[in-house]
């Protein structure tokens, strides 16, 4: 038994094996190498390297296994076939190389390269896009290593809405490819897919702790769209009053804490519905920090005519330090309602309010930064 | 292998998934030889390795 995973963040699809107490050998195709466009697939391969059947879910599994377990396969006439990416890194191509060249370059180096070459990585498969903008697995494959950036050490916001534009355009290229629109689907609008993405993490390491082992480290936490159920009910400008109604706390316009957004709209036929990503840092340049003394990140939408969330506001819960740098980050869901008919970009506005100290033994202040973020048009109803 | 085939069954059970091809596999042709990295942390490894055996092979996901 070998499994081959779709999974850029291999820790958690570690965790999912011990949860299930599977110890089958697997890899790791964080890239789609394998060009598979939907999973599971199942595949019964001879010893002689031959697939010999695709197990449908509707076969009797054992009935199929049996047979395929006492059949005999005769070896097929010898074929050499080249390997598309082996262990290493693939020489970088010279000026006027094809896509083709460029991707495998780009492929080894995040495969193989480490974090040190993700940046490499990246500016490999831009100038294999560049090459070829109609390659639609160049573009989904550039989204991953721009996730993968996000994940790592210096990764930024920016990353992130790199990571959702390249998934964006390969979706364009090819609406019907699953696997690409899940990778949407998992940041995106919690209407726009069947089922959680990974709310099992909760009980599997409840269940691993009640066997008396460790659970399986997860160094990228999931969160906000990757964990929420759908959200029922959503709210209108005329619901609620926010915190600073009258706008009287004094602004940051960055000097603190800097604001980024990224919009994931609905992949599929209900355009006008989206999930928006705001990402709070506080500003290196001046040495900023966090108060964790005092009450936490809260954010406050307003959304405009015509638009409803799924919550106005959000308050974030402070670590157990006094003070710290991190990124926090706020999701919330933007629909368009019936009343609505227009199909011009819209945008969305709100405020955050946070504590911020500046430098070691700088002043500690109570700002609000105001948030605006652009709408993606109702346009034409996306393919399925 | 009753441990595997049950695995196998939880696995397509959990997925809801369409029931589609994945052009690059076909049945009676070799399977293409990728190396890739093991979840485990060890040896990079591909189907390959397996020659000899028969392989049950899962392709899915755990999201």
């Amino acid at each position: 038994m070998v499994g081959i995973i779709q999974e850029q963040h291999p820790s958690r699809a570690r965790l999912f094996m011990q949860w299930k107490q599977m110890d089958w050998p697997v890899l790791v195709d964080a890239l789609d190498l394998l060009e598979v466009a939907v999973v599971p697939i199942t595949l019964l391969i001879d010893e002689h390297g031959v697939i010999r059947r695709r197990v449908s879910p509707r076969s009797d599994v054992a009935e199929v296994m049996e047979s395929f377990l006492s059949g005999t396969y005769e070896a097929p006439p010898a074929v050499v076939r080249p390997e598309r990416v082996g262990a290493g890194v693939v020489e970088a191509p010279g000026d006027g190389a094809t896509a083709e060249s460029w991707r495998r370059h780009a492929e080894s180096l995040l495969l193989w390269g480490g974090p040190a070459r993700l940046d490499a990585a990246i500016d490999a498969f831009h100038r294999a896009v560049e090459a070829d903008p109609e390659d639609a697995w160049a573009e989904f494959r550039l989204g991953v290593a721009y996730r993968l950036r996000y994940d790592s050490p210096g990764g930024s916001a920016s990353n992130f809405a790199s990571a959702v534009e390249h998934w964006a355009r390969s979706r364009t290229l090819d609406p019907n490819n699953y696997i690409w629109r899940r990778r949407l689907q998992q940041f995106g609008p919690r209407l726009d897919k069947p089922y959680p993405f990974y709310d099992w993490v909760a009980q599997a390491r409840e269940e691993v702790r009640a066997r008396g082992e460790e659970p399986s480290r997860l160094p990228v936490e999931p969160r906000g769209a990757e964990l929420t159920l759908p959200a029922s009910e959503f709210e209108n400008a005329a619901a609620g009053t926010g915190p600073d109604p009258e706008g009287k706390i004094h602004r940051d316009g960055g000097q603190f804490v800097q604001v980024t957004s990224t919009v994931v709209p609905h992949t599929g036929q209900a355009a006008g519905t989206a999930r928006v990503h705001l990402e709070f840092r506080p500003n290196p340049a001046n040495d900023a920090h966090w108060n964790n003394e005092v009450d936490g990140l809260v954010v406050w939408i307003d959304p405009p005519q015509g638009w409803a969330v799924d919550r106005r506001k959000m308050s974030l819960t402070n670590p157990p330090s006094e003070a710290s740098e991190e990124s926090r980050h706020v999701e919330f869901e933007i629909r368009r309602t019936a009343e609505s008919t227009k199909s011009a970009e819209a945008g969305v506005s709100g405020y955050a309010l946070y504590y911020v100290c500046e430098g070691a033994r700088g002043s500690c202040l109570y700002r609000r930064q105001d948030v605006s973020v652009s709408l993606p048009p109702a346009g034409p109803a996306a393919a399925r | 292998m009753r441990l595997a085939l049950l695995s196998l069954l939880t696995l397509s059970t959990m997925s809801h998934m369409p029931i589609l091809a994945a052009s690059a596999l076909r049945v009676n042709e070799p399977f293409p030889d990728l190396t890739l990295p093991s979840l485990d942390g060890g040896k990079p490894l591909s189907i390959s390795d397996f020659r000899g055996k028969k392989v049950v092979l899962h392709v899915f996901a755990s999201w």
